[in-house]
């Protein structure tokens, strides 16, 4: 068994208060491996962003304890959390979220910059992780010249650019058509076998699910299933 | 470096309201510097027109008229003071006189000196139009206005009659302009020995010691400084004679300010508004920029580059055109000429930057509050 990379605790979320209050999350517990290739399964509204935003230290949990590699990250002061974002996680969201104002290769450094990587290395490495998602030669595209998939791409790109230790990905796919889609999850396969990146992936679409290695359901802000899936891997039907 | 690379680049994407910024700013510094300089140069001109060629602080007997004698401790007095110009020290007489060419007459108030020392206060010598700079005890020189009115020109003799109906008939060496229609229509230098010999005083008395400062706005100090040396003496500075000027100097120079004051507040609230749309339109990449990990403090910094270059950029377009305006205004034929003072220009650069920049609190301040979340959920 891999060394445990997160652990969360009793994680509970509440907006609000009194009446009009939800209750998000009630109590949400569960590890994740180093390298693991998982997602997280759920009705809408049924809390999987809330708990996703909590473990990329979005959010913060009303109650509960989220630890990485046995630090517990979850009462760190607002700067130190930032800099876990830029360097433990990576980010990838329903829609790219891409700086309209920067190229692309611009858009792919944006991280390793606010990390403080010089700016060399960082091209370099820049370059590496745009070729590893195929888009090389659209590093001078402004980041409103691409199609959407194109767009999603370099936004996973982005997320991958700090060579974070877990990649949290929120419906990635969902403005996406099949192709894309497939595409875009064949390579989260890749890049998760290439750098050894644990994945934890928000989807609504079963099919999808079925291709990670864990699923976890979330109903109701409570987890009622966490099931190892020994078909991940095999042909699509 | 990253905030600065980030404001560059907000900066050129927005580039029509960049601009507008700027042209703002430049706008209200050129102003600014215009007017400030156009009113100090008025002010100095006006001064300078006034006082410049006349005595700034004077010592007369205690009854104005009477004559004093001018020893070496009076002397002394004047001459040890380090805030007089050095050397523009002069014993002087003065007696009225009515010239008259048959049809009309006019006052003339003579003023009796050596030449050098009454070149010290007035610089006559370098202000001779016609004729030449000479006091023999048979010359007069008169001023440009004088001799228009009465068409006079250096060689032709005037008479002119004094008190007790006594005459003196003087011939015209030169012809002054002193800078100021008044003096040049009712001023007129001789030597000493013309009005000595019509007040009957001896060699060593004289009506007044004049002098000039080197800060012309020093004369009361000067002056306090003086009575307490000459308590037998009446000493008496140029503002005191002056009040109206001083007046009127003051309340041109307050509504400079004013102007001034305003014209600076709009440029602050033109940057603020500015750079506060600017802040709401970049909330998502702030947004972003922040999940990514960017700290809440370099997130602000992003705005107070933006404000630092806008402020920076606006200003030296301001000193531009404010040069452009200064170097229009040299061909408006004003009697004056503006020179702007470095000071006062250093002055209204820093004020133009620390305004951008003081304007950037309220953007750098939501920023700098914004929580990421907010933008990431918003979709
Ligand atoms: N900022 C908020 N303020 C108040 N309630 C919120 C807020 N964000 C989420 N909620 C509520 O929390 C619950 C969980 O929302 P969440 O976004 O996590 O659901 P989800 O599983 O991601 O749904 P979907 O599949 O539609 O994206 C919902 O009932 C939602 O209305
Ligand atoms: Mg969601």
């Amino acid at each position: 068994m891999a060394e445990l990379l997160l652990r969360a605790e009793n994680l509970e979320k509440v907006y609000g208060s009194g009446d009009t209050a939800t209750h998000a999350l009630k109590g949400v517990s569960f590890e994740l491996a180093e390298g693991e290739f998982a997602s997280i399964v759920g009705q809408s509204g049924s809390g999987k962003s809330t708990l996703l935003n909590m473990l990329g230290l979005l959010d913060t949990p009303t109650s509960g304890m989220i630890a990485y590699r046995g630090q517990d990250v979850s009462a760190l002061a607002k700067p130190a959390q930032a800099r876990l974002r830029n360097s433990l996680v990576g980010f990838v969201f329903q829609f790219h979220h891409l700086l309209p104002e920067f190229s692309v290769l611009e858009n792919v450094l944006m991280p390793a910059l606010i990390g403080g990587k010089p700016q060399v290395e960082a091209k370099q490495l820049a370059e590496e992780t745009l070729a590893l998602l195929g888009l090389e030669g659209l590093e001078d595209k402004g980041a409103n010249q691409l199609s959407g998939g194109q767009k999603q791409r370099v936004a996973i790109a982005r997320a991958l650019m700090n060579r974070p230790a877990l990649l949290l990905a929120d419906e990635p796919t969902g403005n996406l058509d099949t192709t894309n889609t497939e595409q875009v999850y064949k390579l989260f396969r890749q890049v998760s076998a290439e750098t050894g990146t644990a994945f934890l992936i928000v989807t609504h679409d079963r099919n999808v699910a079925q291709q990670t290695d864990r699923i976890l359901e979330v109903l109701d802000g409570e987890l009622v299933q966490d099931v190892r899936n020994d078909y991940a891997g095999a042909p699509a039907r | 470096m990253l905030p600065l690379r980030i404001a560059l680049r907000f900066l050129k994407t927005s580039r029509v309201q960049s601009t507008l910024i700027i042209a703002g700013i430049a706008v209200g510094i050129a102003v600014q510097i215009f007017v400030g300089s156009l009113i100090t140069s008025l002010q100095d001109s006006l001064v300078q027109q006034t006082i410049g060629s006349t005595s700034q602080v004077t010592i007369t007997a205690l009854d104005e008229g009477e004559p004093f004698v001018v020893d070496a401790r009076v002397r002394n007095v004047a001459e040890s003071d380090a805030r007089v110009k050095p050397g523009a020290i002069a014993p002087t007489l003065s007696v009225n006189g009515l010239y008259s060419n048959g049809n009309e007459s006019t006052p003339l108030a003579l003023k009796g000196g050596d030449l050098k020392s009454l070149d010290a206060i007035s610089s006559i010598s370098k202000r001779i139009t016609a004729g030449v700079a000479r006091l023999g005890r048979g010359d007069i020189l008169i001023g440009t206005d004088f001799a228009e009115k009465f068409t006079l020109s250096p060689g032709d003799s005037i008479r002119i009659t004094f008190s007790g109906n006594k005459t003196r008939t003087l011939t015209i060496a030169g012809i002054f302009d002193l800078g100021s229609a008044a003096v040049n229509a009712r001023q007129a230098f001789v030597n000493a020995e013309v009005p000595r010999s019509l007040l009957g005083w001896r060699t060593d008395e004289y009506a007044a010691l004049e002098a000039q400062l080197l800060q012309p706005f020093d004369s009361a100090e000067v002056a306090a400084t003086w009575r307490q040396q000459l308590p037998n003496l009446r000493v008496v500075e140029w503002q005191a004679q002056n009040a109206d000027l001083l007046t009127a100097l003051q309340s041109q120079g307050s509504s400079s300010y004013m102007i001034q004051a305003f014209v600076l507040i709009a440029v602050a609230l033109g940057i603020a508004s500015t750079l506060a749309i600017s802040a709401v339109q970049k909330t998502r990449q702030i947004g972003i920029l922040k999940a990514m990990g960017m700290g809440d403090a370099e997130a602000g910094r992003i705005f107070l580059w933006q404000a630092a270059l806008l402020g920076v950029g606006g200003t030296l377009s301001g000193l531009a055109l404010g040069f452009f305006l200064l170097w229009g205004f040299s061909f408006a034929g004003a009697s004056f000429t503006i020179t702007p003072k470095p000071t006062f220009i250093a002055f209204s650069a820093a004020v133009g930057i620390i305004v951008a920049l003081l304007s950037s609190i309220i953007p750098i301040r939501k920023t700098s509050a914004l929580d990421p979340i907010e933008v990431i959920q918003g979709g």
